[in-house]
């Protein structure tokens, strides 16, 4: 009875392991062979390596700075991809209009990475884009903010906020809502105001829908390839490549060394693993206060 | 005191209505762009009313570019594509979800585990051996190669959603088919399912939108131009136009947007809803 039962449980199972080991579990391993073979796009015969593709990595001054670019996009970018949509959620959680407010922010979240880093190309065309037409006269007139090296990340990091806000911002809006009411009301009958009140009661209760936005966030932001891929190509010079384009790159654009791009995405792998555990490490011993 | 907080409540909802419509305003400018005359994009200041109005620059992205893969083939392929993913994710996770729920059977947490496990798996660290696999397959530049790849990476989420669903089912109207002499099959498909609809929407949703914005794996999956979804399409639209013909890259920009804001616009509540369950998976 048991073996039947067990029977039907796997003939249930069966089509989505099948997908799930294939191609999920099955590149995820292989990826690893890779990374200690000399494997490439078109070459058949593969020879093991050992840790030379690794090895090369300590070498790559192109892969050091993507891997600096990274982090500084993740850096620069957990603050107001935290701060942002949870100030938004607050404003927006007891007014009027919710749904349709909500609806507007969420909009640009349904859209592409494409669609968006078209979008904003046009917008900051340094010649004939209103955002230089409309501001040109607070920044400075005809700036070329993607060819310099000194704004073109924090373009792909706004244009990333605008993208993404409505999303966390939903997710902000269903954690507020599961805060009781009438936390706030005494809290304000002892006085307690506004500010004080998120401060001591929303942001306390919202530790776990903050660590969520914050690993999301995380794993997320040391995948970005899109918004660079559209907006900078990694330029100008190597001052947006970040690790998944310079990965892109080596496998798939200039040298088509499948071997040691896989030895960076398992570099890549193993630093979001760290992160993430830290911040569920930092994170959960609070949350079970 | 009262009437204070009204008025405060009044310029707060004043001052986010405002910040909506600023939020808002690149999108307008993509459609206000894609409806101008070429000689009428460019000029300086901007004219946010596109008049005189013209189609021009998608008829052109639709029919008859000849510069780069038509939108109007990519928009078919991207429709493919996604709701061959919905069907797969769905049909799949659904399936998987049903036992994780309602049967006990040996080696159910480590199935579970390792599933729930590869949510932390990022893209990017399969991109290379997953291209190997599919080209050793004969699967580039096909269908099969986009939506099998993409329903895989959903499944983890969709089983994970689907199961924490399938608890809230009360047992009694499934003991009452089997009492009945109902096989699991049946008591699956006749009672569980109709009665998921809404997250089986919510989840059907969820995948349509991760696999029609998808970008990396189709850019190196597909080397065919005629099998081009349309972020790949797209993209490639800015190299094929110079910067100064803005007005079809932004049409094609624009007829992107346009399956995700009707069922955006449909079930609004239904999407906010999806992306709130999968919030809930940290």
């Amino acid at each position: 009875m048991a073996r039947r039962r067990g029977l039907t449980a796997y003939a249930f199972l069966a089509p989505g392991l099948l997908l799930f080991a294939a191609f999920r579990v099955y590149p995820l391993l292989d990826g690893l062979r890779l990374s200690f073979t000399n494997a490439r796009l078109g070459r058949p015969a593969q020879a093991f390596v050992g840790l030379a593709n690794y090895e090369r990595l300590l070498e790559d001054t192109r892969f050091h700075t993507s891997l600096w670019n990274t982090l500084f996009y993740t850096v620069a970018s957990t603050l107001p991809i935290l701060a942002i949509p949870l100030l938004l959620a607050v404003a927006l959680n007891r007014g009027a209009m919710r749904t349709v407010l909500r609806g507007a922010f969420f909009f640009p979240f349904t859209l592409s990475v494409v669609t968006v880093g078209l979008t904003w190309l046009w917008l900051l065309d340094p010649v004939v884009g209103p955002f230089n037409y409309y501001l040109g006269g607070l920044v400075g007139r005809g700036r070329s903010w993607l060819s310099e090296p000194g704004t073109a990340m924090w373009v792909i990091i706004a244009t990333t906020v605008w993208w993404v806000t409505g999303y966390y911002l939903v997710i902000y809006l269903a954690g507020l809502q599961d805060i009781p009411r009438d936390l706030y009301e005494s809290a304000a009958l002892d006085g307690a105001g506004a500010i004080r009140s998120f401060w001591a009661i929303t942001l306390p209760l919202l530790r776990p829908v903050l660590l969520f936005v914050f690993v999301t966030h995380i794993i997320g932001s040391f995948q970005i390839f899109g918004q660079v891929f559209v907006l900078t190509q990694g330029g100008p010079g190597d001052s947006t490549r970040t690790v998944v384009q310079h990965l892109y790159e080596t496998a798939f654009q200039n040298f088509f060394a499948f071997g040691a791009a896989s030895a960076m995405a398992w570099v890549l792998f193993a630093i979001i693993l760290v992160f993430s555990l830290l911040q569920f490490r930092l994170l959960r011993g609070h949350t079970e206060l | 005191m009262p009437r204070r907080r009204d008025a405060q409540g009044l310029l707060l909802a004043a001052a986010l209505g405002a910040l909506a419509v600023l939020w808002l305003l690149p999108v307008v400018w993509v459609v206000v762009t894609s409806l101008k005359p070429t000689a009428n994009i460019i000029r300086v200041p901007p004219e946010w009313v596109p008049w005189p109005a013209t189609l021009e620059h998608y008829v052109e992205v639709l029919f008859s570019s000849s510069r780069t893969a038509r939108i109007g083939r990519a928009f078919v392929n991207s429709l493919v594509v996604s709701l061959g993913t919905v069907i797969l994710v769905v049909g799949t996770s659904a399936l998987a979800a049903y036992p994780l729920a309602r049967m006990r059977f040996p080696g159910k947490t480590v199935v579970f585990s390792v599933i729930i496990g590869s949510l932390m798996i990022p893209n990017a660290v399969v991109l290379v051996p997953q291209y190997v696999l599919v080209q050793r397959l004969g699967w580039l530049s096909t269908y099969q190669g986009l939506i099998v790849p993409e329903a895989a990476v959903t499944f983890a989420f969709g089983v994970f959603l689907l199961r924490q669903f399938f608890l809230t089912i009360p047992h009694e109207l499934e003991d009452a088919a089997l009492i009945d002499g109902a096989n699991a099959w049946q008591v699956f498909s006749r009672i569980v399912v109709p009665l998921s609809q809404p997250v089986l929407a919510a989840l059907g949703i969820f995948a349509f939108r991760s696999a029609w914005n998808d970008f990396l794996w189709p850019l190196i999956a597909v080397n065919k131009a005629e099998m081009f979804p349309l972020p790949v399409a797209l993209a490639l639209l800015r190299g094929a136009y110079s910067s100064e013909s803005y007005g079809p890259i932004m049409a094609g920009a624009a007829l992107s947007a346009l399956p995700l804001l009707i069922v955006f616009l449909i079930a609004n509540r239904r999407i906010v809803e999806g992306v709130r369950l999968s919030g809930l998976k940290g």
